[in-house]
């Protein structure tokens, strides 16, 4: 199923809405790669809060999209990690190092308008 | 496990102990422990009988020539009332019957002398005078055959031993649930400012309350939409490789969140022992002192703090 994309003023906004199989998440990967530079966007909201499980492969494949926006010049963040989930994620040692998170859509967005304090960026 | 009819004042006190009448049986298995004992000892009653007054009032001799023993019996009272407590628990040494209320009664004293705080140390000193006492007096009767003494001494030996292991059980599990009870002390996470918590961590962190602890955090986290995390480990006791870990680990949690964590209260030793251990604290964002931490994290938040002499009048603002 593919993970749809919506444009928000300078911000590219993906809603996750269910679990993602591998190749949802690369098809992202190179959907969100090309619309950067279509759109011309400078950031990416990642929302994650309907996942209830996340991987080794996701989390790789969140911070590869990271890494690729980044080198697009759009600042990605993935937002909406659920307690629990991040809790087992911590364990697993998938720490999300070098990408920006946030609460909720709300604070990602704040985070993108004022990009003041880059979170992420002094850890890794 | 045997679902016996018992008083249930016994029942209760073995449940409370986690004794069940297979662990009693158990124990005496292994100290050997058989039915020739208790004959022996029934057989010993008559002697017990007689020799008791005198074992007893050189029991408490012994203890009211100890400082640490006599502070117990403070009166003359007390002292009556637990010398014919002691006689009847004499007695029933010897009289062959070792089931289930016997045991319970040796739990309730073992309860009573960890609860007068009696150290262990005195405790076992009794039960070697008891025995030292018991012994001499056995081999005065049985000057004769002293085959005979040394197989009731045995039995005894036995008995007195299961008695011990009761009473220090009773200490240990005090121990015990002391320790349960600080682990269980809750760690509070506290909103000082809108979205800006502080966690105040007291006493030992080990994993499973590290664990508690980051699953309360990250709920606080999204319940009050906290920004910043002020954690204090002021409090903890020794902070070792371990320790960090589990700070890192929790750090770690809240910034997936989207919530920066502060740690404040690592004491000069604390730091320089984290340093000399190796331990990679590159990814936790530390601050001397809670004040310094609180204020970090309002500085982060956007907050500023000014005295309300400092604050600038309505002609000054802009």
């Amino acid at each position: 199923m593919p993970v749809p994309i919506l444009k928000q003023g300078g911000v590219l906004i993906v809603s996750v809405q269910a679990a993602l199989t591998d190749n949802d998440l690369v098809a992202l990967r190179d959907d969100l790669a090309e619309k950067v530079g279509r759109f011309r966007s400078h950031g990416v909201v990642i929302d994650v809060s309907a996942l209830d499980v996340m991987d080794s492969f996701a989390t790789r494949t969140l911070r590869g999209i990271a890494e690729t926006t980044a080198l697009r010049g759009a600042k990605t963040v993935v937002v909406g990690i659920q307690p629990d989930v991040a809790f087992s994620m911590t364990l697993l040692g998938l720490t999300l190092d070098g990408v920006a998170t946030a609460l909720d859509l709300d604070e990602g967005m704040d985070l993108l308008a004022a990009p003041i304090r880059r979170r992420g960026d002094d850890g890794a | 496990m045997a679902a016996k009819a018992l008083p249930t004042s016994e029942s209760l006190l073995l449940a409370g102990m986690d004794l069940t009448e297979e662990d009693i049986e158990r124990r005496k298995a292994f100290l050997e422990f058989r039915e020739d004992d208790v004959e022996r000892l029934r057989g010993l009653n008559d002697v017990a009988e007689k020799y008791a007054d005198s074992v007893i009032e050189d029991l408490y001799e012994h203890f009211l020539s100890y400082e640490e023993t006599r502070a117990f019996f403070k009166d003359s009272a007390t002292l009556s009332r637990v010398k014919k407590m002691q006689k009847e628990y004499f007695l029933q040494l010897t009289q062959g019957s070792y089931g289930l209320s016997y045991i319970a009664n040796r739990i309730k004293v073992g309860l009573v002398h960890q609860r007068i705080a009696l150290d262990v140390k005195w405790y076992l000193g009794a039960y070697n005078f008891y025995l030292r006492a018991v012994m001499d007096r056995l081999f005065e009767g049985h000057t004769k055959k002293p085959n005979g003494a040394i197989a009731v001494l045995r039995s005894l030996m036995k008995l007195v031993f299961l008695d011990i292991s009761l009473a220090i059980q009773t200490y240990v599990r005090t121990i015990q649930q002391q320790q349960a009870a600080i682990r269980e002390l809750s760690t509070p996470v506290l909103l000082v400012r809108p979205r800006l918590l502080m966690v105040p961590i007291i006493g030992v962190i080990d994993s499973q309350r590290a664990q508690q602890l980051t699953e309360s955090l990250l709920g606080a986290i999204r319940i009050n939409r906290a920004k910043v995390v002020v954690m204090d480990i002021t409090g903890v006791a020794a902070v070792d490789s371990k320790v960090a870990n589990h700070v890192i680990q929790t750090v770690a949690a809240a910034r997936l969140m989207g919530a920066d964590v502060i740690v404040t209260g690592l004491s000069a030793d604390v730091a320089q022992s984290l340093v000399a251990l190796g331990v990679d604290l590159s990814r936790i964002k530390s601050v001397g002192d809670l004040q310094g931490g609180l204020e970090e994290a309002e500085r982060m938040l956007g907050y500023q703090v000014v005295p309300l002499a400092e604050r600038p009048t309505a002609a000054q603002r802009p």
